[in-house]
């Protein structure tokens, strides 16, 4: 029962002046269901007196100065990743220890400066997880160095994928293992500890210790959205974006690597 | 290889450059107050920092912000909690008006049509927003909404019927 319509019926259906609810219904479902129709419809959709009305009525909120907390919501993540030059010029003598848990918030951010970085890469686990240059057997440079031996052990061994404990640290999990560029055999993972979930990627030294190259708090859920996949640490993606260069390794050639990384 | 860190500087400021259209389409969408509008704006500008890598690069970022500005609201909908607010438009203007009585005209026949949009059912001004103001084509809007194109044009065909039939009755229109 295919019904033919005019163009003027159907230019009438566009423009709003169909008063016909039967026949709206009518258009409207055998342009649904015939693509040759919709597009007869599509090149009849013509401007109309309504349209610039309403744009003008609603023009001020384009001219209107932004608020502060929109931009905001857009402002750069602060030490989302971590600036090795920035931390190679800081005096790793001179970072503080968190005596406890206490957490991010306990730590006022300008007072250190250049070593933030490395600084928030302890409270984000809430406990110090690197080794700087101020111990005895820090390597030169001030690179970021892993200091947990349970965190060492799992990036040596564990396959991706196996939950891993890793004692005061929490719960470790490899996400993606991969060789960069230069060879080097780097893993993404992830730690968990009292709900919050943090991301790092460290790639393998020739010395045999992991140095970590992104590090992001991942950002607790946004209202009731579920986060697809990808939802590790903008920053720590954007790493692993920029530096694989191999497909990710898995089962047996993963294992297979991290035996000669 | 030396693509720029978390975030991408020029995706940032192509976001920043979005957030008036996106205010004036969260508007439409909630009905009512600014306040209620930049809710929804600054939930949507957060869930698009979040969840930024799901962009594909070389698509629309408009159409991806105004998706996840759309679903938020629908979302937020859904918990119910929405006591409209007010249209507080016109207070923006006063303070910028001096042309005294054509502004004053000017400003009260925008209100009408606001009141006019703000009083038609939402799924009447998901299209009135994406096809009037956004002036995406129809096929756009049907691809953004998930809906087929017939039912956008009918939709959008019963909120100019609505429209006209009060503005005309208000003057505004002739």
């Amino acid at each position: 029962m295919s019904a033919t319509f005019t163009d003027a019926q159907l230019a009438a259906f566009l423009d709003g002046s169909l008063e016909d609810e039967g026949l709206i219904d009518a258009i409207e479902a055998a342009i649904n269901a015939d693509p040759a129709l919709a597009e007869r419809a599509e090149a009849l959709a013509a401007g109309d007196d309504l349209a610039p009305l309403v744009r003008d009525a609603f023009a001020p909120l384009l001219d209107a100065p932004v608020p502060e907390r929109l931009t905001a919501a857009l402002a750069p993540q602060p030490a989302e990743v971590i600036d090795l030059a920035a931390v190679r010029a800081a005096q790793p003598s001179a970072l503080p220890t968190p005596a406890n848990d206490t957490g991010r918030s306990a730590w006022r951010w300008p007072q250190f400066g250049a070593m933030a970085a490395s600084l928030v890469l302890g409270l984000m686990i809430g406990g110090p997880l690197l080794k700087g240059g101020g111990s005895a057997d820090a390597p030169q440079g001030g690179e970021l160095v892993l200091a947990s031996a349970d965190l060492d052990a799992m990036l040596n061994a564990a396959p991706s994928g196996q939950r891993t404990d890793l004692a005061a640290l929490g719960e470790g999990e490899v996400v993606l293992t991969f060789r960069n560029a230069d060879g080097q055999l780097c893993r993404q993972f992830l730690l968990e500890k009292s709900g919050a979930t943090s991301d790092a990627l460290a790639c393998a030294t020739g010395g045999g210790s992991w140095q970590v190259e992104a590090f992001g708090r991942r950002p607790a859920p946004a209202g009731e959205m579920k986060l697809a996949g990808g939802d590790a640490a903008p920053a720590v993606v954007a790493a692993v974006d920029a530096m694989i260069d191999s497909d990710p390794l898995v089962g047996t050639d993963e294992m297979a690597e991290l035996g000669k990384k | 290889m030396n693509r720029p860190m978390n975030p991408d500087e020029t995706t940032r400021q192509a976001l920043i450059a979005l957030i008036p259209r996106l205010r004036r389409f969260a508007r439409v969408l909630t009905a009512g107050s600014i306040a209620d509008a930049d809710d929804v704006v600054q939930a949507s500008l957060e869930k698009a920092m979040v969840n930024l890598d799901q962009w594909q690069p070389g698509t629309r970022l408009d159409a991806w912000v105004f998706r996840i500005a759309r679903n938020h609201w629908v979302d937020d909908r859904r918990r119910a909690h929405n006591a409209k607010g007010h249209d507080d438009i016109g207070e923006m203007l006063d303070l910028a008006g001096d042309d005294g009585v054509a502004v004053t005209e000017a400003s009260a026949d925008a209100r009408m049509v606001r009141a006019a949009v703000d009083s038609l059912p939402p799924e009447q001004r998901d299209v009135v927003a994406l096809v009037m103001l956004e002036e995406l084509s129809y096929r756009e809007a049907a691809d953004m909404l998930g809906l087929p194109i017939g039912t956008v044009m009918s939709r959008l065909s019963r909120a100019k019927a609505a429209l006209a039939k009060r503005l005309t009755a208000e003057g505004t229109l002739q």
